[in-house]
């Protein structure tokens, strides 16, 4: 039933992205703001697997630079959510998914979506991107990203055994 | 490795995301733009309606940050207001100096006193009676015992004691002081005698047929030179006249020109005036029936210089340890 996991995806992606741009940017949070959209495709990832995370990265990066007030390359954050999503899916064996480990895999994937962006946006010729601050801003956000990580887990792997419990993966 | 299908779906997303980087690059318009323009609009209404539903936890969040930002303003306003505040009290107490300094300038100058400026650095206890004061000169400053002691006011007291550095005057209104003193414009004079209290002196006239009114300003008679009290300095003004005309003694009451409550900034007389100034040192005030002037009569003027040692009243009037010289005086 692919139209369901396109359904879970889509929903899971869109209400990050309006989450994050709508709330946890505006609270004031020192640092990076919390990377809601890239926990919520490593949770899409472990839940499903490699290539429905890839998908909802290609899902939550698109939305993500189409949203106002996204004014980055579209499409730059797309790549490097698809690569998160297919390698994490891939990278954590279902046999030993264990919370901390869960967690230590977000604030990898979060951590690097700050290093891989600003990398892909200055290779395209950006010139926005700060250098100085990109290891704040990759620390404090693996730091957010493991503390958001077991509430978005736990709540995308129940929407995934609700709806599609056949790819779910565990 | 990978299935075929999720080859096929891994190549397509990211061809997919590479193309809309591609596109976004090359920029203008198009159907692209277009398609992008649409999506966006989607989202924003969507975030607009996001934001209404979290403006309760975006307004806390605000509201937080904004707390956090007042809490530090009140800190920094409330360090600044410290500092003003100080600043502010330091440019008084500097004010109230220069106008003391300023005072002083103008009845040294006026008298042609010399004099060391020195500043209350102590006041003795109330409860030891005694109308005594430190300031922070002493022998090294060239100040030596019995000499005169004003401010911008008048006359404060003579040096009693002195030290290296620092002096004790005994302030006129001491109930051990009596100053030699001369009703302005006349001739007439006695003795100031502090009584204790810090505005009032008893003036004994030595004349018992002296004609003294309230009003009358009262200056120093002079002492061999200059000390304890050098002349020509205003002592004070006459409040209250006690005794008709023609009694044993009489006596006025003197209020001191000089506030012995608020003294601060003081001058030591080194060195008295050449000349006695007479009564041009007095305050200008309209309260006073003698209106001081800077020349006076030089018929008059030519002999108190001398005349502290040449009239048998002035060798008496320095010794003004005690009431009694006067009232002996005014016996006869």
């Amino acid at each position: 039933m692919i139209w369901r996991q396109v359904l879970i995806i889509g929903t899971a992606t869109l209400l990050a992205v309006l989450i994050e741009v709508t709330l946890l940017t505006r609270l004031g949070i020192p640092g990076a703001t919390p990377d809601l959209v890239v926990v919520t495709v490593v949770a899409i990832a472990l839940a499903m697997g490699p290539i429905q995370g890839a998908a909802a990265g290609f899902a939550a990066g698109a939305l993500i630079d189409l949203a106002p007030p996204g004014d980055t390359l579209l499409g730059v954050n797309a790549v490097v959510y698809i690569a998160i999503g297919f390698i994490t899916g891939l990278a954590v064996d279902p046999r030993d998914r264990t919370i901390p480990i869960m967690m230590g895999m977000t604030g990898l994937a979060t951590g690097a979506a700050v290093l891989l962006t600003a990398g892909l946006d200055t290779m395209l010729g950006s010139e926005r991107v700060d250098w100085e601050q990109i290891p704040v801003l990759a620390l404090t956000s693996a730091l957010y990203g493991v503390l958001l990580a077991p509430g978005v887990i736990l709540l995308i792997a129940w929407m995934v055994r609700k709806a599609t419990p056949e790819v779910l993966v565990s | 490795m990978f299935s075929r299908r999720t080859r096929i779906l891994l190549a397509v997303l990211v061809v997919a995301s590479l193309t809309f980087v591609i596109l976004d690059l090359r920029g203008g318009q198009g159907p692209f733009a277009t398609g992008r323009t649409v999506v966006s609009n989607v989202l924003g209404g969507l975030e607009r309606g996001a934001a209404t539903v979290f403006s309760p936890i975006t307004g806390a969040g605000s509201w937080w940050s904004s707390m956090r930002d007042q809490a530090d303003q009140i800190d920094t306003l409330g360090a600044e207001n410290e500092a003003l505040r100080t600043e502010l009290n330091i440019l008084r107490n500097d004010k109230a100096r220069a106008a003391a300094l300023d005072g002083l300038l103008r009845v040294a100058s006026v008298g042609q006193y010399r004099f060391v400026p020195a500043e209350v650095i102590a006041i003795g206890p109330a409860q030891d009676f005694s109308w005594t004061v430190t300031i922070d000169a002493g022998r090294n400053d060239g100040i030596e015992q019995d000499m005169s002691v004003i401010n911008g006011a008048g006359l404060v007291g003579r040096i009693l004691k002195t030290t290296a550095d620092t002096s004790t005057v005994v302030l006129i209104v001491d109930q051990g002081s009596a100053v030699g003193g001369r009703v302005a414009g006349t001739e007439e004079i006695g003795i100031a005698a502090g009584t204790g209290s810090q505005d009032s002196l008893e003036f004994e006239l030595l004349d018992p047929l002296a004609d003294v009114r309230v009003g009358d300003a009262i200056v120093t008679f002079g002492s061999k030179s200059g000390r304890p009290y050098a002349p020509g300095l205003p002592v004070g003004e006459v409040v209250e006249v006690e005794g008709t005309s023609g009694q044993l003694t009489r006596v006025a009451r003197v209020r001191p020109f000089a506030d012995m409550s608020q003294l601060s900034i003081l001058g030591v007389v080194t060195k008295p005036p050449r000349e006695d100034p007479r009564d041009s040192v007095l305050p200008r005030s309209d309260n006073l029936s003698i209106v001081p002037s800077p020349a006076p009569l030089g018929g008059d003027d030519a002999a108190p210089t001398d005349e502290g040692s040449a009239s048998p009243a002035t060798t008496q009037v320095p010794e003004e340890e005690t009431a009694a010289v006067p009232v002996e005086s005014g016996n006869p």
